[in-house]
């Protein structure tokens, strides 16, 4: 019992970090390799509203998903934009400004066990015997709540159809009409608001630490990987198997081996089944 | 067709692909409300010269005037939001949308909104419009099925009926008749007619030679990357370079 509960709350945990990863990728075919570190850069921004700043909970929290949301429509504005098609260049560029921002961090002294977020409610109820805190309900709840959001919002809304649209052939979107920068700007600013929703669920589940936006980043690419790159059903089912495969190696096995399950997860799914699990072919490229 | 109301006009337009010279110093003349026909063997730059027009690619040297403003280079949204949009070759609907969800990428891009294509909530409707006139039964449920669904006479119709939803002036058609049985030509060749009575002018692109030059006011050929001959369909036809273009040497009997 203990290990369905735990590996439920935490294959939704792996969901909401790989979620904007996998938002931004499949609209705009855009691999976000600093998705990581708006992850911690939000729990950190917070974290000065509400421990420097004072303004209160939910007003920091509202504010960091607005301003992170904002960083990332700026990041691909004045960065990606200028390496845009060329998928290499992409995640170089990325990474690079991940590694900025969270080395930035490091430096302004973001390290160790002083920085937490609070949690929304305290307490712990006991679900089939297994005790549960309140905040990994919520993050179960919240998670439900983006997922079925976004499935709403793309099956329903005029908009939410036309990024699916310009999802599965941008290059067509283009020819009418469509701005691409301006639906890639839309998609990076989204991904990082849902990064940062990610980091204030999950982070007062631990410290705000600059390594966890790392393995972030690798817990996102695993899920987006096994799942099939641009797929969300694939990543939510992705965030499942990994997540229960984490939680049985944490019961038989150690702690540590979170990381290394997600790492073989890529590995084997690059041997098995490169596309991921709903992976889609490309379609045969335009004769010039 | 109107000679004197140059629409387009592309001067000395050239494409270098590593080695290869895809499209070399070709210049033509759209006029309103033609039907200009591009013909050529494979590989002679018809496709090529269609995206250095659209921007989809940049072209090495040379112009493209859209009304006197030179577009060459500029990004394919902007100038699609001119009014210049075009099939594809190898069909590209959204295959997971209902044909009628087709048509609400470019509804909501700026052009359609500037062009009054239906505020939010009429689109579907403007949608159904648009495939109604383009062919596709209002009352069945065509329009309801997915694109995937679709057979190919369904889904060149609605390559069509997305360039419409822009309101174009506009439309270049990339083999339009490829994959078509003649009946099904047959059944396009009327709308194509009242498409370009409605004030739209036609850039096709096209293999089907016959059908072709029974639709087209114009003709250009063009072979190795390069304009060979340029004129009325008759002319075109009886140009000798054309037909061993076509047939290959010794063939122009």
């Amino acid at each position: 019992m203990e290990i369905i509960v735990y590996g439920i709350v935490n294959s939704v945990s792996l969901a909401l970090m790989a979620l904007g990863f996998t938002l931004v990728y499949g609209i705009s075919r855009l691999p976000n390799f600093a998705h990581g570190a708006f992850y911690i850069l939000a729990g950190y921004l917070a974290w000065v509203g509400i421990r420097s700043l004072n303004m209160g909970y939910i007003v920091s929290v509202l504010l960091t998903i607005f301003v992170v949301g904002i960083l990332g429509m700026a990041m691909y504005r004045f960065f990606l934009i200028r390496v845009r098609g060329m998928p290499i260049s992409e995640i170089i560029a990325s990474y690079a400004m991940g590694l900025f921002i969270l080395e930035a961090l490091r430096w302004k002294g973001l390290k160790g066990m002083t920085f937490t977020l609070p949690v929304i409610y305290p307490g712990t109820i006991f679900l089939f015997d297994v005790p549960v805190d309140y905040q990994r309900l919520l993050v179960v709840a919240i998670g439900a709540g983006i997922v079925a959001g976004l499935w709403l919002f793309t099956k329903f809304t005029r908009l939410g159809l036309a990024l699916r649209g310009i999802a599965q052939d941008e290059q067509a979107a283009m020819m009418l009409g469509i701005d691409s920068d301006a639906m890639a700007t839309v998609a990076t600013g989204l991904g990082s608001a849902l990064a940062a929703v990610a980091a204030i669920v999950l982070l007062p589940l631990g410290n705000i630490v600059v390594e966890a936006g790392y393995q972030v980043l690798i817990f996102a690419v695993a899920v987006c990987i096994v799942g099939g790159l641009g797929s969300w059903a694939g990543a939510i089912l992705a965030s499942f198997i990994i997540g229960f495969a984490q939680i049985l190696t944490v019961s038989y096995m150690q702690s540590h081996f979170q990381v290394v399950v997600a790492l073989l997860a890529i590995i084997l799914t690059l041997i098995a089944k490169p596309s991921g699990l709903f992976g889609r072919q490309k379609q045969l490229e335009e004769r010039v | 067709m109107n000679m004197d109301k140059p629409l387009l006009k592309v001067e000395g337009l050239s494409k270098t692909f590593g080695g290869l010279q895809a499209v070399q110093d070709v210049s033509m003349v759209l006029y309103q409300g033609e039907i200009l026909g591009i013909i050529g063997p494979n590989g002679s730059g018809k496709t090529t010269l269609v995206n250095l027009i659209t921007g989809f690619i940049k072209p090495d040297k040379g112009s493209v005037k859209f009304r006197g403003r030179d577009i060459a280079g500029w990004p394919p949204h902007k100038i699609a939001d001119l009014g210049i949009v075009r099939t594809f070759q190898n069909m590209r609907p959204y295959y997971s949308l209902e044909a009628y969800r087709n048509l609400i990428v470019p509804l909501n891009s700026p052009r359609a909104k500037r062009m009054g294509m239906g505020r939010w909530g009429e689109r579907d409707t403007v949608a159904l419009d648009i495939l109604e006139e383009i062919g596709f039964e209002r009352d069945s449920f065509v329009p309801y099925k997915k694109a995937s669904a679709l057979p190919t006479g369904y889904l060149k119709r609605l390559e069509l009926a997305r360039c419409l939803a822009l309101k174009p002036e506009v439309i270049i058609a990339d083999e339009l008749f490829s994959g078509l049985s003649a009946s099904e030509i047959a059944s396009l060749v009327p709308l194509i007619e009242k498409l370009q009575g409605g004030g739209i002018t036609f850039i096709m692109v096209e293999h089907r030679l016959r059908e072709l030059f029974s639709l087209a006011n114009r003709v250009i050929a063009l072979d190795f990357g390069t304009k060979i001959c340029e004129g009325s369909p008759k002319e075109v036809m009886a140009n000798p370079r054309v037909r061993q273009a076509y047939l290959g040497p010794g063939g122009s009997d």
